[in-house]
């Protein structure tokens, strides 16, 4: 009888969470879209959507311009990076059994910013000839996955050891080729690479939205339809094996796809830190025991959509970089994930 | 009646060392199987190659008269059961999602759990009597409930053959009892290995005797444990009795090695 009581209070709490954060799902892009340099109410927010989505009527006003073209765009890539993100860190700290795994765990940050600068540096040069920022950070970021991954090997009793000690290396390897090519080149490339180590969604344009969207929503769909695997990969590598997980596959697809979200969304918006350390830890904390990957993707892209705010709105004239914030709330997380695990 | 389990001349070797050295057994349907034998004689890379986790370098392994190496990832997860030695202290699933990866190779991509899944789930967690934990988080279980939830799990898979390694240690004899009584009680063909040549002798139906990876000697508890046969492998003094209850053998040990070792009295290996 008490138990039927407690799993009908777990079925209407667990009704109340998800309402709750269906609501807030709908709220946000509303709100977040309201703050920002130019004072644009929530209702005009809302008005402005509506005649946009509903009559298809293209509205020249400049406050529908700056909602259409600059916030909107703008929320839905924080929201999708901070989903993908918090994503990978979920698979990955799943599949390596490492607490402090996260998406730039194998180098692609410093992959990604290595192929930035580099494109910076030979701009005009026949080499580079045609490629783009995010093109460059995309390849650097492949090229350090590439790496991690030859290091890694086949063996299961070894696999996970070998991709994170090559991941460091293979990250200290590319900050210092940064650095390298930094202290010959321009002030210009500078300011590139401090983009690309803080990470900002200024630059989100409708027309290069949908490829990041596309990657984490299907990464999505096929990491929850490996849960299962996943959860039994938990208990360590033999035990997944006898439950007929194909082990170092698995952890291969998996790392392949993080990497592959990782690395699209460091081209679109720069290595944004800690998210994905953070939020499926979080989750962890607030849910425990649910284990929930779609819950841990959308509180990643809430806390992200939210974070862009504060970073646009938190001083009046200028735009802190998003990485900066993150980090500095990573940090303090970190150390108190660590207090809490000594305990 | 057809073996369950028959191991053919199993040799495994791992950076240079024999580990396993022309090992040969058979099991029947619903004989619990006892691996003896001291630290590094090869039980656990012997049951390591019976759950496929490694490749012995020669000989072959039947389950249900089929080689296991033919027998494809899922279908093999499906015949067998494992409970290891360690589980990784960071888990922060509940006990019921832990059992609910047993079901694991009988899903695909998306599957999730039924109303007979979970109905299964419940027995078994009724079975290993741990059905009001169902909900608490499998790291705050103690030693002996967290085997209990592993042995629930293997339930869940319904495996034709279920494999312990070590399922005693750490445990307090009570629930060393307890484990394996629970087991045994299971009805299915089981392979344990266990240090404890008393517990092994009272519960296991047969013995399986390793020593530097060879089959010193296999058959019931009588037939393997002998004064002579534990103080040749285990380098041990004991005297062997029988048991009050069940009649089988019991040992008792003698002490004072270290002693006898300072004043010479013992060579390396004892008589």
């Amino acid at each position: 009888m008490m138990r039927r009581d407690n799993q009908a209070r777990t079925v209407l709490w667990r009704s109340v969470g998800w309402s709750g954060l269906l609501l807030l799902l709908l709220v946000t892009p509303l709100l977040a879209s309201s703050f920002g340099a130019a004072q644009i109410g929530v209702f005009d927010v809302a008005q402005l959507l509506w005649h946009h989505l509903v009559d298809a009527e293209q509205s020249s006003s400049i406050n529908a311009r700056i909602i259409w073209e600059l916030r909107l765009p703008r929320v839905l890539l924080a929201f999708t990076a901070g989903a993908g993100l918090a994503l990978s860190g979920f698979v990955l700290q799943s599949v390596t059994r490492n607490p402090l795994a996260d998406p730039y765990l194998f180098g692609i940050s410093s992959g990604a910013s290595f192929g930035a600068v580099l494109v910076v540096t030979l701009a005009g040069t026949s080499v580079v000839a045609g490629l783009s920022l995010p093109t460059g950070a995309f390849l650097g970021a492949c090229l350090s996955v590439l790496l991690v991954l030859s290091l890694s090997g086949q063996r299961v009793t070894t696999q996970v050891e070998r991709m994170l000690l090559s991941g460091v290396a293979v990250s200290f390897m590319f900050g210092a080729l940064t650095s390298l090519l930094l202290y010959f080149s321009s002030p210009l490339a500078a300011q590139s690479l401090l983009f690309w180590t803080m990470g900002s969604f200024a630059q989100a344009k409708w027309a290069e939205l949908w490829l990041p969207m596309g990657i984490v929503a299907i990464a999505l769909a096929l990491v929850i339809g490996q849960k299962r695997q996943l959860l039994a990969m938990q208990g360590g590598d033999e035990t997944a094996h006898t439950l007929g997980v194909r082990v170092v596959k698995l952890r291969l697809l998996m790392l392949l796809l993080c990497s592959l979200i990782t690395a699209t969304l460091v081209a679109h918006c720069g290595g944004i830190g800690f998210v994905g350390l953070m939020v499926p830890h979080v989750v962890r904390l607030l849910v425990p025991q649910r284990q929930s990957i779609m819950l841990t993707a959308l509180v990643g892209g809430l806390f992200m959509v939210w974070v862009d705010v504060l970073a646009r709105s938190a001083l009046p004239t200028q735009e802190l970089p998003v990485g900066v914030i993150t980090s500095a709330l990573g940090s303090v997380f970190f150390l108190f994930v660590l207090r809490k695990r000594g305990q | 009646m057809n073996p369950v389990l028959r191991a053919e001349q199993l040799s495994w070797h791992a950076d240079g060392k024999q580990i396993l050295n022309d090992v040969s057994f058979l099991l029947q349907p619903g004989k619990m199987l006892g691996l003896i034998g001291p630290n590094g004689a090869g039980k656990s890379s012997l049951l390591r190659c019976l759950y496929r986790y490694v490749q012995p370098d020669s000989g072959k392994i039947l389950l249900n008269n089929k080689e296991i190496k033919s027998i494809d990832h899922k279908t093999f997860a499906q015949m067998v059961a494992v409970v290891l030695q360690d589980t990784p202290t960071e888990m922060h699933s509940t006990v019921q999602q832990i059992v609910a990866t047993g079901l694991t190779p009988y899903k695909g991509l998306f599957q999730g759990n039924n109303k007979e899944d979970n109905d299964a789930i419940q027995s078994a967690l009724c079975q290993v009597g741990l059905a009001d934990k169902a909900d608490a988080s499998f790291s705050h279980l103690s030693g002996g409930e967290k085997q209990r939830a592993l042995i629930a799990r293997a339930i869940v898979q319904r495996p034709s053959l279920l494999i312990l390694d070590e399922p005693t240690n750490h445990l307090d004899i009570r629930y060393q009892i307890q484990i394996l009584e629970l087991v045994r009680s299971l009805g299915i063909t089981v392979v344990t290995s266990i240090h404890d040549l008393n517990l092994a002798s009272a519960l296991c139906d047969e013995l399986l005797l390793l020593a530097d990876g060879r089959c010193v000697a296999a058959g019931s508890a009588d037939e393997v444990l002998t004064e002579a046969r534990i103080s040749q492998v285990f380098g041990v003094c004991c005297q062997v009795a029988k048991h009050p209850q069940h009649g089988k053998p019991l040992i008792h040990y003698y002490y004072g090695y270290t002693a006898a070792e300072h004043r010479g009295e013992i060579a390396n290996d004892a008589p």
